[in-house]
Parts: C-alpha cells; sequence; structure tokens
C-alpha cells in the first residue's frame, strides 16, 4: 500500500466515524404541551425549550402544543409515534386521559418522559421519567424560611401559624402542604401551627379565609400559602384588617408575590422558573436517549427567595 | 352543456380538489420542513388521518342534516363532555358492580341516552317555542356547560378500564374502532338523506318551510328528530372518544361546535339550509384534520393552523358565493 491510498483509507475511515457519530447522536424529541399561551409560564416555557433545543447541535426538535385539547394532544401522540421520534415529552393535559396514549408508545419502544405535572399513577409503568419540581421539598423549605425568620425575631418559641392550602385533591397542594407540615416542627418545635384551611388557588377565596382567620385568632405570627397567589390574597386581608408583622411565606413566586416582597410586605417564597422547567424537560430527555441513569423523578431546583436575595432573581413573568 | 353545470361540477368536486391539493403540498414541503424522515402519505398516517377525524367527523354528520334543514346546534360540544360524564361515571356505579366487563355496553346505552334526550330538549323548545334554533342552542351550549361543571366542579372525571381502551385502540381490516364507527355513522345519514322520505323531507324544509308546511310535512316534529340524531351522534363521538382515553375535563369539547360547522360549511352546506351533502361533510371533516396534520408535520404552530383554517373559510364561503351568482347570470340568458 503506497502512502497515498494509506491516507486516502484513512480519511474515509475518519469521515465515516465522524459520519455515523454524528448520525447516532442526532436525536429527534417530539414534545407536545399543555396549553402554550394560557399563560405566562407557559409561553415562557416555550420560548425557552426552543432555545434550549437549537443550543444544542445533537436535538432536532417537533414542538407541538394541544391548545387544552386532550384529543388534540392524544392525536400528536399519535402523530409522533408515527413519526418514530426518538423521545417524546409530554406535558399531559389531563393526567388520566394521556396515560393509553402514552402507554402506545411506550409499546413503541419510545420512551415518555413527562414534564411540569405528573400522570397519574395508573400511567408510571409507561413512562421513563418525569421532570418537574419537587413539592414537598418545596413545602420544606417554605417552613425553613418561615422558621429562619422567627429565630431572627426571636419568636421561635412563641409564634402561631396558620396555613392556606391549594385546591383539595390536587397532588400539588397536598404535596407542598405535607413537605411544610413535616418540616415546620422538626426545625422549630415549639411553633404552633393553629388553622389549616384551603384556598383552593384562588386569591379572593384565600382573602376570605384569612378574614375569618383574622377574627377567630387576635394572635397570628405567620402564613403559610400554598402559592404566591394565596399568599397576596392573604396579605390583603391582613392590610384592610390593619394587622401588621405577619410574616408571609408562600410558594411558585408569582409576580404579584415578588411586587409585594419589594414593598417589604411580604418575606419570601419558592422561585420556579418555566426556563429551568423546560430545560430541564430537555436534558431528561436527552439523558434517557444517552443512556444515563436518570432518576424516575427527576427534579430541577427549586430555590428559597425572600426580601433578603430577591435581587439575584429575575421578576417572574406570570 | 347544461347552465350551471361547471359551475355545480366545482361546487361538488372542491372539496376533493382541496384535498388533494393539501396532499400535495405536504407532501412536497414535508420533503424539505419536517424532521421525520416518514413520508406525509405513509398508510399508517392516512390511517391515523381518519381516525382522528372521528370525533369531529361523527357529529359533522348530525350537524350536517340540522344545517340542511335551516337550523343549527351550537350544543353539541357541552353535549359531547356531559355524555362522556355519564359514560365514565356510570362504569363506576355501585348498581353496576356485579357486571364486570359487561357494564361497558350499559354506560355506553346510558351516555347515548343522554345524548338523545339533551338533543330532544333542543328540539321541543325550537318546536314549542318557535325561537330560532340559534338561540336555543346558545342556551343549552352554556346550560349544558353549567351542568357539566357542577357535576364534578373543576376537577376531570376519570375511569380507566383497559378491556375498553383495548377495544379502542383494536384495528380491525387495519382501521381502527374509530374509523370504523365514522364510516359506519357516514353510511347511515347518507342512507337516511338520499333514500328515505325523512331525507327529502329536510331538504324541502330548509329550502322553503313555509312550503314544506303547505306539502303536509310536520316541521316541528321532523326538526325534533334531527335535533335528537344529533344529540346521539354527539354522545356516540363521546361514547368513541372517551373509550380511548378513560378520562374528561370539564372544559373538553369546547369550541367542538365551531370545528364542525367549519366541516360543514367546507363540505358546501348552506348556512341558510336546502343544500348540502354527507360526503362533502366527509370530505370536509378530512380536509381540517389533513390541515392540522400537515402543519404539524411541516413544524407550523398551534396558532398558524386555526390561521390558515380560517382563511381557508373564508375563501371557501366567497368561492361559494360567486359561483352561485354566475349560475344565476347564465339561468337568465
Amino acid at each position: 500500500m503506497d502512502y497515498r491510498n494509506a491516507l486516502a483509507a484513512t480519511t474515509a475511515a475518519a469521515a465515516l466515524t465522524i459520519g455515523s457519530t454524528a448520525f447516532a447522536d442526532t436525536m429527534t424529541i417530539g414534545i407536545t404541551q399543555n396549553n402554550v399561551g394560557v399563560d405566562s409560564y407557559q409561553t415562557t416555557y416555550e420560548q425557552a425549550f426552543i432555545e434550549a433545543a437549537e443550543a444544542n447541535d445533537n436535538v432536532e426538535a417537533v414542538v407541538l402544543d394541544a391548545g387544552g385539547d386532550v384529543a388534540r394532544q392524544i392525536a400528536q401522540m399519535e402523530d409522533l409515534i408515527q413519526q418514530e421520534v426518538d423521545a417524546i415529552i409530554i406535558w399531559p393535559t389531563n393526567g388520566e386521559a394521556v396515560i393509553p396514549a402514552v402507554r402506545k408508545a411506550h409499546q413503541a419502544g419510545i420512551p415518555v418522559i413527562v414534564t411540569n405535572s405528573n400522570i397519574a399513577e395508573q400511567g408510571f409503568d409507561f413512562v421513563a421519567s418525569f421532570s418537574g419540581p419537587d413539592n414537598i421539598t418545596q413545602g420544606k423549605r417554605s417552613a425553613e424560611i418561615m422558621c429562619d425568620k422567627f429565630k431572627d425575631m426571636g419568636i421561635e418559641d412563641e409564634a402561631k401559624v396558620v396555613h392556606i392550602t391549594g385546591q383539595p385533591g390536587y397532588t400539588t397542594a397536598i404535596e407542598r402542604a405535607k413537605g411544610f407540615d413535616d418540616r415546620l416542627p422538626e426545625i422549630c418545635p415549639n411553633v404552633e401551627q393553629i388553622d389549616k384551611q384551603p384556598g383552593d388557588w384562588n386569591r379572593e377565596k384565600s382573602q376570605k379565609v384569612m378574614e375569618a382567620f383574622l377574627v377567630k385568632y387576635d394572635d397570628i405570627d405567620g402564613v403559610y400559602a400554598g402559592d404566591d397567589n394565596m399568599g397576596v390574597g392573604a396579605l390583603n386581608a391582613a392590610k384592610a384588617a390593619g394587622r401588621e408583622g405577619i410574616i408571609f411565606v408562600g410558594a411558585t413566586n408569582f409576580a404579584v408575590g415578588y411586587e409585594a416582597m419589594e414593598r417589604g410586605e411580604y418575606w419570601g417564597s419558592i422561585y420556579q422558573s418555566p426556563v429551568d422547567d423546560a430545560k430541564a424537560a430537555l436534558q431528561t430527555a436527552v439523558d434517557v436517549l444517552e443512556g444515563e441513569d436518570v432518576p424516575f423523578l427527576n427534579y430541577f431546583d427549586t430555590p428559597k427567595i425572600t426580601q433578603e436575595n430577591m435581587d439575584e432573581f429575575d421578576k417572574p413573568v406570570f | 352543456m347544461q347552465p350551471g353545470t361547471l359551475s355545480t361540477f366545482l361546487k361538488r368536486g372542491a372539496i376533493w380538489g382541496f384535498i388533494v391539493l393539501e396532499l400535495i403540498f405536504f407532501t412536497v414541503a414535508g420533503e424539505f420542513l419536517s424532521v421525520s424522515d416518514k413520508a406525509f402519505m405513509d398508510v399508517d398516517n392516512m390511517l391515523l388521518l381518519f381516525k382522528q377525524s372521528a370525533p369531529i367527523g361523527i357529529i359533522a354528520m348530525g350537524m350536517t342534516i340540522v344545517m340542511i334543514n335551516g337550523n343549527i346546534d351550537l350544543s353539541v360540544g357541552a353535549t359531547y363532555a356531559l355524555c362522556a360524564i355519564v359514560l365514565l361515571d356510570s362504569m363506576t356505579w355501585p348498581m353496576f358492580a356485579g357486571l364486570g366487563d359487561w357494564v361497558i355496553p350499559v354506560s355506553w346505552l346510558l351516555a347515548l341516552a343522554t345524548g338523545v334526550a339533551l338533543g330532544a330538549l333542543n328540539g321541543l323548545i325550537v318546536w314549542k317555542t318557535g325561537v330560532d334554533a340559534f338561540i336555543v342552542t346558545l342556551g343549552s351550549m352554556l346550560g349544558y356547560r353549567g351542568l357539566v361543571f357542577m357535576y364534578n366542579g373543576e376537577q376531570p372525571t376519570s375511569h380507566l378500564n383497559w378491556t375498553l381502551v383495548d377495544f379502542a385502540e383494536a384495528q380491525f381490516l387495519g382501521l381502527h374502532t374509530p374509523t370504523w364507527f365514522l364510516l359506519g355513522v357516514t353510511v347511515a345519514i347518507w342512507f337516511l338523506m338520499n333514500r328515505t322520505v325523512h331525507g327529502r323531507n329536510a331538504y324541502a324544509i330548509g329550502n322553503n318551510r313555509e312550503a314544506a308546511v303547505n306539502a303536509g310535512i310536520r316541521v316541528g316534529p321532523h326538526m325534533m328528530i334531527n335535533f335528537m340524531i344529533i344529540g346521539c351522534l354527539a354522545a356516540l363521538s363521546a361514547v368513541v372518544f372517551y373509550s380511548e382515553s378513560g378520562s374528561v375535563n370539564p372544559n373538553d369539547g369546547e369550541l367542538y361546535e365551531l370545528w364542525v360547522i367549519t366541516a360543514v360549511v367546507l363540505g358546501g352546506t348552506k348556512l341558510t339550509g336546502g343544500a348540502g351533502s354527507i360526503i362533502s361533510t366527509f370530505g370536509g371533516v378530512v380536509a381540517i384534520q389533513l390541515l392540522r396534520k400537515g402543519l404539524a408535520h411541516i413544524g407550523a404552530d398551534t396558532s398558524t393552523v386555526n390561521l390558515v383554517i380560517g382563511l381557508i373559510l373564508i375563501a371557501v364561503l366567497f368561492l361559494d358565493r360567486q359561483l352561485n351568482v354566475k349560475g344565476k347570470e347564465e339561468l337568465k340568458v
């Protein structure tokens, strides 16, 4: 073999290797979202997802939106299966109605990643991984924010807390409440939770609940609400009643909560970014396809935000 | 050539020409724009197309009769959701606990009966009060949706029965279960409209209600029957779809009335009544689903899909008007 031939052969082999690895590494990932445009969390999520997919040279993304319509989401699942994408990410429009469609993808050998809110337990067998916020940890962190503040104020042995939960039956509501209820006695054993009522994720409902609490209890030092929307409702009730010095802690920092923190009326919350949510979903899909060991519940981090560190965070868009 | 033959041919054939156009466009565009290696005209994809057309398509068949009648039914989406709730919830009722999987046909019948009853209520009000069907069914659209929310609040109603799911996902002779239902309904309604007295009367009433009354047609009961048919078909659509998905959100079926009417109008049925064809409605349904599928295939987003369908609907109505004007002018000569 002369030199030229050897060179040609090596080049060809090299080209072949590069070509084949590039081919193997290109992943087609389909996503069917719940309802882009219904709120700015979901809109920001989609933009972030597309940006993240474009930034990754090995990923080709098929981005679909079900428009809140279960029938359309199931049709999109079927289309993605038929197009033989490598993985499907789904933001369920209905945690149960999509289970048969998820099973179909599973049977076709396509890994399914559920994003943001999980499907019902009956479908767990057909899902590769869930990527989303860890609601129990969010509840725990809210308890820690509350306890730390009480310690600063030196009332950790006498403080009384009321608790406003989300809509009964919602997993998010149940898990956040559980995290808070479990963690608070561990770190502040002498703080007493005197009452707990549902606010149904609704600001007006939460305001009414808080009004009732204020009438019933003369001494309230802290309020924990399952999200900032309800937290601000409770804050409005306290302001209207002229009660000051109450520490408000929420979860899922909303723009209204962020603004109330800027005004110094609202102490802290949990920061959940749609950008992180979208990036985590894509990364989970990529990891699953690359054969990495991905935990079934693959949470992204949702840090604590208080008046003290809020300048590290952008104001939420929703 | 008879005057107007060309325009009649254009009107009849327009929807099929449009479908062919869509197929060509998405096949060619798909080669460049789609990230999928699969062709758009893939057999499996076309089979899915029919399957996915079923929920809208089954209701559209009923809407064609009602619109040929000169009426309209805006409550189909809410009827669809309410029947879905009856279907899924009745499977868990304690009184049927001993039936095992035989609860499935019982629940189906209950859901269909609910649809017929809701349709009958619409028809009865239109018949006895003489209020325009648009207003009556606008009211019942809101009322029936209210019942849906009263039933289970904001929560979904769910019951997942794998026997049922397996049945709904089955493929017989290559066609999915929903496709068979869609084809069956299309054939049945086609027969009703073209081979029975009831069908002839439907056209007659839509053309000229007064003349129909003078000809001795009992217009009120006739319309009520048609509302019962569309109620039953809305229920059947729910039965077919929710057998496969097993959970209904309280807002499911919202805007279905508009998609159904769009499909029917695309198929050439007149909003004023008296003219329309079941087969063309089938074409209209397929055209819409093809558009949704095709635009998703080439990577367009949902808002684009809605925009394009809206533009096409306006174009179709404009074309229809122009063709009719021409037909009349030629008659004068």
